[in-house]
């Protein structure tokens, strides 16, 4: 077993191994790790470092720095430009999520056989996800985890009348410290530098952290390896080039942005190569309430309702976000600012997620920067605003006095009498602060390559020895959060692999 | 030049995070250390966005508070009703300028220990910036 980490500049590096799979989150370890299960040689290649608990970053600033990908500035560029955030560090995106464990519903393999010609899917990802639920020991938020922002929500969708849900996470025994984004230090969150990483090591793989790939190798139309440079985990300086050989196969997993980007630089040639990038844009309103709420403290994410997946095509949960953000986040400036922070302990944000039908493109851009351009219908837009509504609702069904929109050109504030007001809310994007909180394609499956990147298996269509195994084959948008998806079928990729 | 540009990053951190009689402002929580490690840590592209941020903010009096002076010669009443209406400026991009501000800003205040406690948050613990190195 072996990890390499950074190398200066004259200590190249060249490994050879049966499978390298690029990128070591939820996709890249659970595919690098069934690998390894079958007795097969792995090497990840993860462009982040390696960071244990008690290297992880206690503040926000020291969580952009230290585990985000681009200190969270990727934009999507459309006619607002919203922020995607992806983390990179062994682990992935593993390790600053919220954990959310939500079994694929069966209507996305039925939407998948229509739509692509995608078969005999929907029984194995489940019989992997049994798997990870177990390994992962995934369990709803325990009660002393909840917290007040969790507990208000939960009161509030039952007044409301609707059904909601105590989140299941990759979480065992939560602490409830709120401190998801910046590495659970408690190793209560089961993300893959804890777990399926270091299997992969124990049985005699690879892990060459801090190297970002620059191309995959190919050879005629067989993919043979990954290249690339070190970079400084601090400084971001380079450092010394690496060889990674495949003996027998690539399995990109580098994320929706950088897994399109990377096969492009690579000169992989399809014409859907980066097309369908699709995501859950989201945004939270905050509800003002009577006694303390202090929403730092309890599980980051512990409520959600599914109710509106299909009609208006809506996730609801609760997201605390530091307290640092909380500050940009509210509007306003100078003293009036503070003096609507000073409300902050009987705040709690809630947030939803749009199951939006816009797609986007993702390309390689300078410098090896993926460029995402993506923006919201009308018919998604009024998706959002209906969200926005819908958690009004549920907050001053829970009790709030007052909600804070947050919309560019309303009140500051509205009041439970007020709420009819969001239903004439702009339908511009750039009227919101905003996020794509789960992304989706790029790479998409399907069995025309025409219309796909990869079969169904995760072959790129068209070479050998190339797999794609992230959240970028994915066709459709799901509705739910995706990690549980991804690991599922990462492991069905990787499982057909090393069957070959 | 530098000094410049850093002397007006902080003018508009601290007209958007003033101090108060309940709280202490961003001039309180270090912010000339926080922006040299910001400038040695963070981004080329990054560090740019502060410096246009910044701009926008000392160039847009005449849009907000209609004086046509630049911010850092506005008495302090008018300067604290700038700091608060570019926040919600019409022009999109302003606005998206002084949010980068204002969120750099804000990771500096927000983790103040005093502002912390304030707010019943235990005070956080050292970043170690450390990694797995073999």
């Amino acid at each position: 077993m072996s990890h390499v980490a950074f190398r200066e500049r004259g200590e190249d590096l060249r490994l050879e191994a049966d499978y390298v799979v690029v990128g070591s989150g939820a996709g890249g370890a659970a595919a690098a790790v069934t690998l390894a299960r079958s007795g097969a040689e792995v090497a990840i290649i993860e462009a982040g470092a390696w960071r244990d608990p008690e290297d992880y970053p206690s503040s926000t600033y020291g969580a952009m720095r230290d585990l985000f990908d681009d200190w969270g500035t990727q934009l999507a560029r459309g006619r607002a430009l919203w922020p995607i955030v992806q983390a990179r560090t062994v682990g992935g995106t593993t390790v600053i999520n919220s954990a959310i464990c939500v079994r694929t519903p069966g209507d996305i393999f039925a939407q998948w056989q229509r739509e692509r010609g995608i078969e005999g899917l929907a029984e194995r990802v489940w019989a992997h996800q049994d798997t990870l639920e177990r390994e992962l020991r995934v369990e709803e938020v325990p009660e002393p985890a909840r917290g007040n922002s969790n507990r208000l929500a939960m009161l509030g969708a039952s007044r409301a009348g609707y059904d909601s849900h105590w989140i299941r996470r990759y979480v065992a025994g939560c602490e409830g410290t709120g401190q998801c984004l910046q590495g659970c230090k408690k190793t209560r969150k089961q993300s893959t530098n804890l777990n399926y990483v270091p299997e992969v090591l124990a049985r005699g793989g690879h892990v060459v952290s801090s190297a970002p790939v620059k191309r995959v190798a190919i050879e005629g139309r067989r993919a043979i390896g990954v290249r690339g440079r070190f970079e400084h985990p601090r400084t971001k300086a380079w450092g010394a080039d690496f060889f990674v050989r495949a003996r027998r196969a690539v399995v990109v997993a580098a994320s929706v942005t950088h897994s399109p980007a990377l096969l492009e630089r690579s000169g992989v040639r399809s014409p859907a190569l980066g097309k369908y990038f699709r995501a859950h844009p989201g945004t939270g309103v905050f509800g003002i309430y009577d006694e303390p709420v202090d929403t730092n403290t309890g599980a980051t994410q512990g409520w959600a309702s599914t109710a509106f997946r299909a009609d208006p095509g809506l996730k609801l949960e609760t997201l605390s976000i530091p307290f640092e953000m909380v500050a940009s986040r509210l509007s306003g400036g100078g003293a009036r600012l503070i003096e609507r922070l000073r409300e902050y302990r009987h705040l709690c944000m809630w947030c939803h997620a749009v199951r939006a039908e816009s797609v986007g493109t993702v390309r390689n851009g300078l410098f090896d920067k993926p460029v995402v351009r993506y923006g919201l219908d009308r018919e998604d837009m009024l998706r959002f605003r209906q969200g926005m509504i819908l958690l009004a609702k549920t907050h001053f069904a829970a009790g709030a006095k007052k909600i804070l929109p947050g919309i560019h050109g309303m009140p500051y504030e509205l009041g439970p009498d007020q709420v009819s007001l969001l239903e004439d809310a702009p339908l511009d994007p750039r009227a919101y602060i905003a996020i794509l909180s789960h992304l989706f394609g790029g790479c998409v499956m399907g069995t025309d390559p025409r219309d796909a990147v990869t079969d169904a298996r995760g072959r790129v269509h068209g070479y050998d020895g190339l797999v794609v195994a992230d959240a970028s084959v994915i066709p459709s948008n799901l509705g739910v959060n995706p990690q549980h998806t991804i690991m599922a079928l990462a492991m069905a990729f990787a499982e057909d692999l090393a069957s070959e | 030049m530098k000094a410049t540009v850093k002397s007006f990053i902080e003018h508009a951190m601290i007209a958007l995070y003033p101090r108060t009689d309940a709280l202490p402002g961003i001039e309180d929580a270090g912010i000339s250390e926080f922006l040299d490690r910001y400038r040695e840590e963070s981004t080329l592209l990054m560090w740019l966005g502060l410096i246009a941020g910044a701009f926008a903010f000392i160039a847009s009096p005449i849009l907000t508070v209609h004086w046509p002076l630049p911010s850092f010669l506005l008495p302090a009443r008018v300067l604290d009703e700038h700091a608060h209406r570019v926040t919600s400026s019409q022009l999109y991009l302003l606005r998206q300028a002084i949010f980068l501000i204002k969120l750099a800003a804000g990771l500096c205040w927000g983790a103040h220990p005093a502002v912390r406690a304030h707010f019943a948050m235990a005070p956080y613990a050292p970043d170690p910036g450390t990694w797995r190195a073999s």
